[in-house]
């Protein structure tokens, strides 16, 4: 079995979003509520004062302090090293929401970020939280992919809808390869200046165990033990990014 | 069995009629609002608090619960004679005030019903949250069996004792998931820690004992119209253990303060801002303002609302303030977050207080909540 995951590499994202319009496509995401988000802070004062930016998505941790809280086991990792949630099981106590330090976890039932209010506008069947004009062909609550039934929390599934239809055994999952490029999670398609990496961890010879090894990759937060799964590179340089120390976006 | 004398009820009717009024109300608004916008009626949200003011509800509920079946214990299992006479009062409040905290989460949670069958058939062992509710599930049915027995009289059977003993591990164990719930989240530095269940076991203990005097006062017209034994537990034992307990409770909210303050741990500035409030100056005049009035043994029903509204505040800042401190969430999520809780929250605190008094005075006048077994 595959443990699937992610490489960043922080010297070539440029903070174009474009991950996040596609993963907001893909699973039909309310404005705001994007799986995929990049974070942009402010390093250093006045008169020098630099923008960095950080992409995260679920880190689909090693040990998901998120899948632990779970009381009904809604939150599950798959053989293939994936962090789910069954929506038939999640009763919405939002207790994931708490343990996970990372923040990537949606109950959608809440105050709409903008008006008009999308719910409203578009909305949803039967107990879908709405109707987007453009809507993906997958409903799988069991997986939680597709669009987020009301009551329940959502976050990103690695397009695990794509991801476990790949031939068993590919080390990485390129987009470059044209009998791959279906397979892959559609904010790492969607990359334009390839910063983004899916493969299998366990297999030493993928092109994301390599990255990790010689570029000496690192994980946000590592003091929580949650071991993410998702790894961050980056050349060092003073221009390029860095994985931010503390979870707070204190102004420096 | 003695049915001691009570006074007019006035009070206990008051209490009634205020607790179905607020009942309406708070049931009315909260279900209008909650039928029209589902939980957009909360302040709650993925990038702000996830756990607002109902959560805050039913910690303070529940831990009520868990406060009340100790002082119950004291007379019941521990064999102090003095307290029997608020013992069966505080065994039928420890029930409704869980069903007033349950209420408050249900209200809260995405799928109330599924729960039902969710957790039972799935049961996550590593999750707090399981247990806790496990632990509350098993003392529901275990206080009500409890409950039957003395009121048919069978106080000290080995039967009614065992089950009260249950009764009173089960609580224990309860809030003190209900402490690990929380206590376990090194994520979230103001609240991890392994004393938090010791904690919440402790100001349990203090709101238990603060609505077991306010309504042994509400139950009678005056100290001198309460029967001998209830006035003697009233005027002796029953305050200085209650000025003891919260005396202790103080230090430790202190420390707990001081350390917070201190430590530079990323989640702790959050104390900042909770100081910075005058809800917490208001917390710490009610809570020490009621230590001495206990101390004194005086006006003990205005030092029980005193710990009341000290404690909801102390629950308040505890389950919100751990959260304020954003996690990862970018420079649009300010430095600590802001939250208010809505119309529809308050009304959901509303319609806890009002079931635990509505279920009191129920209770006081129609299940003679003032027997005490006659030895
Ligand atoms: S990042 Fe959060 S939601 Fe994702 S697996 Fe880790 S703990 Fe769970
Ligand atoms: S909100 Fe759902 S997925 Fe999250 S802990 Fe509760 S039941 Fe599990």
């Amino acid at each position: 079995m595959a443990k699937w995951g992610m490489v960043i590499d922080l010297e070539k994202c440029t903070g174009c979003q474009a991950c996040s319009t596609a993963c907001q496509m893909e699973n039909n995401r309310l404005p705001g509520e994007n799986y995929q988000d990049v974070l942009y802070y402010t390093e250093g004062r006045q008169p020098t004062p630099t923008l960095k930016w950080f992409p995260r998505p679920c880190m689909h941790c090693e040990e998901p302090s998120c899948m632990h809280v779970c009381p009904t086991k809604a939150t599950y990792k798959t053989e293939d090293g994936v962090v789910l949630i069954d929506w038939d099981k999640c009763i919405g106590c939002k207790y994931c929401m708490i343990a996970c330090p990372y923040g990537v976890r949606f109950y959608t039932d809440e105050k709409p970020l903008i008006e008009p209010n999308i719910k409203q506008v578009f909305k949803g069947d039967g107990d879908l939280s709405w109707n987007p004009p453009y809507k993906g062909p997958q409903q799988d609550p069991k997986h939680g992919v597709g669009i987020q039934p009301n009551g329940v929390v959502s976050k990103c599934n690695f397009c695990y809808h794509k991801i476990s239809k790949a031939p068993k055994g590919t080390p990485d999952l390129d987009e470059s390869n044209p009998e791959l490029v279906e397979y892959v999670p559609a904010c790492v398609r969607t990359c334009a200046p390839k910063a983004r990496y899916f493969g299998d961890l366990d297999n030493p010879n993928s092109q994301v165990s390599r990255l990790i090894s010689d570029k000496q990759g690192t994980r946000l937060l590592d003091h929580t033990g949650n071991k993410p799964q998702v790894y961050y590179v980056s050349g060092g340089g003073a221009a390029s990014g860095a994985v931010p120390g503390t979870r707070s976006n204190k102004k420096a | 069995m003695a049915t001691q004398t009570q006074g007019s009820g006035g009070a206990v009717s008051a209490v009634l009629m205020a607790g179905l009024a607020g009942l309406v109300v708070s049931l009315g608004i909260a279900f209008f609002n909650l039928l029209s916008g589902g939980h957009s009626a909360f302040n709650t949200g993925s990038d702000g608090v996830s756990w607002g003011l109902p959560v805050v509800n039913y910690v303070f509920f529940a831990l009520t619960s868990t406060g009340l079946t100790l002082v119950a214990s004291v007379a019941m299992t521990f064999g102090n004679k003095a307290w029997y006479p608020i013992a069966k009062r505080c065994v039928w409040l420890s029930l409704v005030t869980l069903v007033a905290g349950f209420a408050s989460l249900a209200l809260e949670l995405g799928h109330p019903f599924r729960m039902l069958w969710a957790i039972p058939l799935n049961a996550q062992l590593v999750s707090p949250l399981n247990w806790m509710g496990i632990f509350y599930a098993v003392f529901l049915v275990l206080g009500i069996l409890k409950f039957l027995r003395i009121h048919n009289g069978d106080w000290n059977s080995s039967t009614s004792k065992q089950i009260g003993l249950a009764a009173l591990v089960t609580e224990l164990l309860a809030g003190g998931m209900l402490g690990m719930a929380f206590g376990a989240m090194a994520m979230r530095p103001m609240w991890y820690g392994n004393l938090v269940p010791l904690y919440f076991i402790l100001t349990a203990a203090c709101t238990g004992a603060a609505f077991a005097v306010l309504v042994t006062c509400l139950s009678y017209d005056s100290e001198e119209t309460m029967p001998a034994q209830v006035r003697t537990l009233m005027r002796g034992p029953l305050p200085t253990a209650f000025a003891g307990l919260l005396g202790i409770t103080i230090l430790v909210i202190g420390y707990r303060t001081v350390i917070g303050l201190w430590s530079n741990a990323d989640g702790l500035q959050v104390w900042d801002a909770i100081v910075a409030s005058p809800w917490y100056w208001i917390e710490a005049a009610l809570l020490i303002g009621a230590f001495f009035l206990l101390l004194q043994r005086k006006a003990l029903a205005l030092a029980s609302v005193m710990v009341i509204g000290g404690f909801f505040i102390d629950r308040y800042d505890f389950v919100i303030g751990g959260q304020l401190a954003p996690l990862f969430k970018g420079s649009w999520v300010p430095d600590l977050i802001a939250y208010t809780p809505s119309t529809t929250e308050w009304m959901l605190t509303l319609l806890a207080f009002s079931i635990a008094f509505l279920g009191w005075a129920l209770g006081e006048k129609l299940l003679k909540l003032d027997a005490a077994p006659q030895d």
